[in-house]
């Protein structure tokens, strides 16, 4: 049984007395011990999936329209309010991206760890276990880390302590929303790489939330590509980043610039992600797609299997004639429409 | 003549120890950097948070007064300007920030934001030229003209970036500091505002020193690199050869912690541990050697200076060869 299984989850959001649609037909699956990496731009949809698993998005303005999201069998959307504090840090805990906002500036690394303790393992919610956490996620001596206060540690230990703090429940799915997003490079790599580490020792599941594919390599076994609420492209992560299938996941691909490159410019993504409410009409990417054909705008493509292999999912009928393996960038379009 | 010279440059901050205390601390923000840039170049300027990157760019429009060191814009050097000379000056030096949300002002229609360095440095006489030269600017940095009227809120990050761009555009400047202009934006926005820094400079052969720490994104649009590490540059070339044949160890882990997406190319990751030190106390002898994967007995004693490797190629390691 999966770990955690996201069945065709639709999710609306009411904003003057309209309805509109953020997550269309999500669906999802984790295995326990497996790390999975839900990618896309601002505004797809990516967080707010994240956050639904233990119910975080305030309802309303949100509205769960249909769909299931179960935790080792369990519907989180259908619990109690007693129930899903339970789940909440103790089966399912988060990280964030701005680790500075996150931590509570006016109390000390080590009692904010030790409330997490005293409500999901209040046997161990003494000093040892919360140094024991610290040093687990390479914090230099913690003895003396235990007395700080968030502002007196760079941004790169505040997210190893909110690590600290998200594993102190031995949780068994880490949401990791855009950990490294705020990060140094250097301090990015440390994180991925504690992440990767963390995940061995206790195994526990890591969904990964980034809008970066450069990080998917490091770490993920899946992917997930999302794309104006709906998820465009599913693949283990080594056949996505070797070949894929969908236009969007090329494109962003193309987007993240690498070393050594000659290219005098960089292949961006012409415009911006489509806002809420205003999603367009058939494939939700085809004003920014370069392969774009004429029906493109009028029948909206469903999520179909590539090819012979039924790990991998795309959205988008035209995927096998558009994949080309060697040249992968496809034409340059036209700069900046729009953005 | 070079457009910029930074000679020897020092930003020094006091800390005060303590209520009344007179034995001051210095941080050593930036410890005597000395870099050219030409007419039409791109410098770029990479190192972690907390190496003096960003004092460094804001001491260059003054925006921080510099403690030692000459900086000659132009041939004049601004280290030494009145405030009305340097106001005379900024005309010519522009600077875009990072947060394209906290940099412009709310309450200002866009319009009004991008036309506020016209009006100070009264460049446009009648009202119906500025509306058209503010349009004119809108289109060149790929926005429609009918944005003048909104709102900063009504725009997205990279949207809000394209306008402080403007801004920095409309006074015509020659050298444009950009302090990581693309950090807080998603990597396909990120290409969209690299690409077109890349045109504009086409277009009006203006100067950039673009800072970053993203050392994939400097290459990419950078003539020059420089890497910085607590307060000093440890190392500087062309971009090209900087990113192939690193010279620095410093320099060789931030190109190895560039994320890869080939995941065939499994190079050897050199992670470094830690943080940058406190440049209040810079360890001794080289300041990188506590996290240096390569360092020698003599590195904690003997300061290494910047010194030519291969010709046009410069690093601050005993080690380099």
């Amino acid at each position: 049984m999966p770990l955690l299984e996201i069945k065709n989850l639709n999710l609306e959001f009411t904003h003057r007395g309209h309805a509109v649609q953020a997550l269309q037909d999500v669906s999802l699956s984790i295995e326990p011990g497996e790390t999975l990496c839900l990618v896309g731009e601002s505004g797809s949809g990516k967080s707010i999936t994240g956050l639904s698993i233990a119910r975080l998005v305030p309802t309303p303005p949100a509205r769960y329209v249909s769909g299931q999201i179960l935790i080792e069998g369990r519907d989180t959307l259908q619990m109690s309010e007693k129930e899903i504090r339970k789940v909440r840090g103790g089966v399912v805990s988060y990280v964030f991206q701005d680790p500075g906002a996150s931590l509570n500036p006016v109390f000390r690394i080590g009692s904010q760890i030790k409330e997490v303790l005293t409500l999901h393992r209040p046997n161990d919610a003494n000093n040892a276990e919360v140094i024991r956490l610290l040093k687990l996620v390479g914090i230099p001596a913690p003895e003396s880390r235990f007395h700080n206060y968030p502002h007196e540690m760079s941004g790169g230990m505040q997210q190893r302590a909110m690590i600290a703090m998200a594993i102190a429940s031995r949780p068994k799915l880490l949401v990791a929303d855009e950990p490294t997003t705020a990060l140094d490079v250097t301090i990015q790599a440390q994180i991925v790489e504690l992440l990767r580490d963390l995940k061995r020792e206790l195994g526990m599941a890591i969904l990964l939330i980034t809008h970066n594919l450069g990080v998917v390599g490091d770490i993920a076994d899946r992917v997930a590509v999302m794309y104006a609420g709906q998820i465009v492209e599913t693949a283990p992560s080594r056949q996505l980043l070797k070949l894929p299938l969908h236009p969007y996941t090329r494109a962003l691909m193309n987007s993240v610039p690498k070393l050594g490159s000659q290219a005098e410019r960089l292949t961006a993504i012409p415009g911006n992600v489509p806002q809420l409410g205003s999603f367009p009409s058939g494939c939700r990417f085809h004003p920014r797609c370069a392969q774009a054909k004429d029906d493109c705008q009028k029948t909206s493509p469903e999520l179909v299997e590539g090819g012979s292999n039924s790990q991998r999912l795309v959205r988008c009928p035209y995927w096998s004639a558009d994949a080309h393996p060697d040249e992968g960038s496809g034409p340059v379009p036209s700069p900046q429409q729009g953005a | 003549m070079n457009l910029l010279e930074v000679q020897n440059l020092k930003v020094h901050f006091p800390v005060r120890k303590g209520f009344l205390s007179r034995s001051k601390e210095f941080v050593r923000a930036v410890d005597g950097v000395t870099f050219l840039i030409a007419h039409g170049e791109t410098v770029g300027l990479v190192g972690e948070s907390g190496c003096g990157k960003s004092t460094l760019s804001r001491a260059i429009v003054r925006l921080i007064n510099p403690t030692q060191g000459k900086i000659l814009f132009e041939g004049d050097d601004i280290a030494v300007m009145s405030n009305s000379e340097m106001r005379k000056r900024r005309r010519r030096l522009q600077m875009i920030f990072q947060d394209p949300y906290g940099s412009l002002n709310p309450r200002m229609t866009v319009g009004d934001a991008i036309g506020e360095g016209l009006d100070i440095h009264r460049l446009t006489p009648g009202q119906g030229e500025r509306q058209q030269r503010i349009a004119q600017l809108l289109k060149n940095v790929g926005l429609d003209s009918s944005h003048a009227g909104r709102f900063p809120h009504e725009f997205s990050g990279g949207q809000r970036q394209r306008i402080g761009i403007a801004r920095a555009l409309a006074v015509e400047p020659s050298l444009i500091i950009c302090d990581e202009p693309v950090s807080a934006l998603d990597v396909s926005v990120q290409a969209q505002i690299i690409n077109l820094l890349h045109d504009l400079q086409h277009k009006f052969g203006i100067a950039y020193l673009f800072v970053a720490h993203d050392i994939a994104v400097v290459e990419h649009i950078s003539h020059r690199i420089l890497v910085m590490y607590l307060g000093r540059i440890v190392e500087s070339g062309d971009a090209r050869t900087v990113c192939r044949s690193p010279k620095h160890p410093y320099t060789q882990a931030l190109i190895s912690a560039v994320p890869v997406l080939d995941p065939d190319s499994k190079g050897q990751r050199i992670i470094l541990g830690g943080d940058v030190p406190s440049p209040i106390h810079p360890p001794g002898g080289c300041p990188f050697h506590p996290r240096c994967p390569v360092a020698e007995p003599r590195c904690k004693t003997e300061v290494p200076h910047l010194r030519e490797i291969t010709p046009g190629h410069q690093a601050a390691c005993h080690l380099a060869t």
